[in-house]
């Protein structure tokens, strides 16, 4: 606790806390309220409230919704292979780099154009991107290339992967700024190749980082609806399921029931990242302590 | 020691932008030679020794360690072993996996690996230690590990990198000692960079002195210490003062030199120096001799000044005194025993031996 905290009322602190706990709730309330919803015998809006079931149990016989399930969850494992790289080799090129500034900027910048607008102009370049290759297959006959980037699951997981990449990227940054890089120097000193020391050295101290970005990808997928809608084809996600029952036909009970099942399982994920990098931080605080300061 | 060289360096060159980190320098250290390199911060002795490690790919210029050229080899591949400064232990592995790692990397058996480890461990004063982490030891431990890492392997040379810099002044005084223990008893060549020049003396057999990316001169600890042959390790080599004059004249055994305000007489040592030349005097502090100034006792001519005391600090083992000259120039005294009846603002009386002075060109 800093010097200024010492001397600061209890009252102080208790409404700090107290605005905090406030604060959280707000946000969280609506996706309570959710939860709440979804466990009512007789649904939105009703006078009484009869504890049920129900509405999760039939969430795994409404077809539509567990296929939208999977193509969510295809997407994500698509994207998290292909993303995590990226995201660590731009991580890395951060550290080393003394232009930081502009890979950051570089990196963050698809966060600065509006879904809308970059998933209409990601549409766009497929489509003239599928004419090009098309004209290259009438002149040369070499048709491989031809129905590449029809829209399906590669054009939904490149516009993932445009959109996960700056979250990646911060979050493996943040961790990987603890690694002191004469840790990989030494690992070379010792006759390591620069793969194997970066996966036994570096790889294990900057872990929290990777898995923590690894959940967000998969949150991510699933939050996402614009970009993917325009660029996912003839499937559907989840998240476009949820918001089409809505627009036609308002939210389901199922739909609630199934909201739930996804909120709980993203706060539960996010918790034990923060529990777990929290964890990992102080450790490696005290471990950095020790090592500048090894007298003490 | 033998006479084979362990490292040679040639003409290396190392620039950042316009600035030169290494000017043409060159160097060579002996086998079984614990060789130092000393110099302010960022005069290049750390270049220098990545440089040696292949950390750094210099502008220009060779370095051959055992007879063979390195110059294309990259860190893994040369016959080199590095402590680096901050213990860049891998805090994830225990005592004896970093200790093991490089033997690990080269797959070697695993009851092979624990025996050397143990050993090793044993060497460097690790008995019992091997389960713990890196952050459960406390500095000293945490340097053994990185000694005992890199010795482990074998290599023809140890480069360690300001290794004792983290510790407190006890802790790096038993270190010293224990590196140029290590040093005998492994026999390889150690090129250790640091910038405190009593860590040096303690542990080199040789030091080099280098600034401003530029090798300014070579020699034992003795050398180098009392019979500086430039300006720059006079005045960075313990607390020495310097006078700035113009030689008045030259003989065969004295030269006499004007610095202002007086005149001081020193030893000739077949200084190629002539008479007008602008010439640098250096004395160790621990050299001039301190005596109030009586009436009755005068300042021989220009083998003694006068001065005024400015300053008396009690320093353990010695007294400091500050003195201020009639050129306004403040020199230092070193005296092992405090000077009876001399208090600050008396007026007091320098001496030293002639051939005490060091004259230095420029």
């Amino acid at each position: 606790m800093s010097l200024r905290d010492d001397f600061q009322p209890k009252w102080k602190l208790a409404l700090k806390w107290g605005w905090l706990s406030f604060a959280v709730f707000i946000l969280m309330a609506p996706t309570f309220y959710t939860v709440y919803i979804s466990f009512n015998e007789l649904g939105f809006g009703a006078k009484y409230y009869i504890f049920t079931f129900q509405w999760y149990e039939s969430v795994f016989s409404d077809r539509q919704l567990i296929g939208s399930l999977g193509w969510t969850m295809l997407l994500a494992f698509i994207t998290l292979p292909i993303v995590i790289p990226f995201g660590l080799m731009s991580a890395k090129l951060y550290k080393q780099s003394t232009k930081k500034v502009w890979i950051v900027f570089i990196l963050l910048s698809p966060l600065f154009v509006p879904a809308d607008i970059l998933g209409s102009a990601l549409l766009v370049f497929f489509k003239n991107l599928n004419k090009f290759f098309t004209m290259i297959a009438e002149y040369t006959g070499i048709y491989a290339l031809e129905s590449w980037f029809d829209l399906g699951i590669m054009t939904a997981v490149i516009g993932l992967i445009v959109y996960t990449l700056p979250y990646v990227f911060v979050v493996i940054m943040i961790t990987m700024a603890r690694y002191r890089v004469e840790q990989t120097e030494a690992a070379r000193d010792l006759g390591a190749s620069a793969w194997r020391a970066f996966w036994e050295v570096e790889f294990p101290q900057i872990r929290a980082g990777v898995f923590s970005a690894c959940a967000f990808v998969v949150i991510l997928t699933f939050n996402e609806y614009t970009r993917t809608s325009l660029l996912k084809g003839g499937f559907d996600t989840f998240t476009s399921v949820l918001i089409s029952q809505m627009l036609n036909t308002g939210m389901s009970e199922e739909s609630y029931a199934m909201a739930s099942i996804v909120s709980l399982v993203a706060i539960i994920i996010v918790s034990i990242i923060l529990i777990v990098t929290a964890v990992k931080t102080d450790e490696l605080e005290k471990i950095t302590r020790a090592v500048k300061e090894p007298n003490k | 020691m033998s006479q084979t060289n362990a490292i040679e360096v040639k003409n290396l060159v190392k620039t950042y932008g316009d600035v030169y980190a290494l000017k043409n320098v060159d160097l060579n250290i002996a086998d079984g030679e614990y060789f130092v390199l000393l110099g302010p911060s960022g005069g290049g002795k750390t270049t220098l020794l990545r440089s040696i490690g292949g950390f750094i790919r210099p502008d220009s210029g060779s370095v051959d360690i055992k007879g063979k050229n390195v110059d294309n080899l990259p860190p893994d591949k040369r016959p080199t072993s590095m402590v680096f400064q901050g213990f860049a232990l891998f805090p994830h592995m225990s005592v004896s996996e970093n200790i093991g790692y490089g033997l690990k990397i080269q797959s070697i058996e695993n009851n092979i690996i624990e025996n050397k480890v143990s050993r090793m461990m044993d060497l460097v004063g690790l008995t019992g230690l091997s389960k713990r982490k890196p952050h459960e030891l406390s500095g000293g431990q945490q340097q053994r590990v990185q000694l005992a890492r890199a010795l482990i392997l074998e290599n023809d040379v140890l480069l360690l990198d300001e290794p004792l810099s983290a510790l407190d002044a006890q802790l790096r005084k038993d270190m010293c000692i224990e590196l140029k223990r290590l040093q005998k008893t492994v026999g390889i060549s150690f090129v250790h960079v640091t910038h405190n020049q009593e860590e040096a003396m303690s542990v080199a057999d040789r030091i080099a002195i280098i600034a401003d990316g530029e090798m300014i001169e070579q020699g034992t600890p003795k050398e180098i210490y009392s019979n500086p042959k430039k300006k720059f390790t006079a005045e960075f080599i313990g607390e020495k003062n310097i006078f700035n004059g113009k030689v008045l004249d030259v003989n065969k055994s004295t030269i006499l030199v004007d610095i202002e305000s007086d005149k001081i007489e020193v030893a000739n040592k077949n200084y190629k120096i002539n008479k007008g030349q602008d010439v640098s005097l250096s004395i160790k502090s621990e050299s001039i001799k301190v005596d109030k100034l009586k009436v009755s006792k005068q300042p021989q001519e220009n083998k003694a000044i006068k001065g005024k005391i400015t300053e008396i600090t009690f320093l353990g083992q010695f007294v400091r005194y500050l003195v201020l000259l009639n050129n306004n120039q403040e020199i230092q005294v070193r005296s092992h025993d405090e000077v009876s009846n001399i208090n600050v603002n008396d007026d007091v009386m320098l001496s030293w031996r002639l051939e005490d002075f060091l004259v230095h060109e420029g």
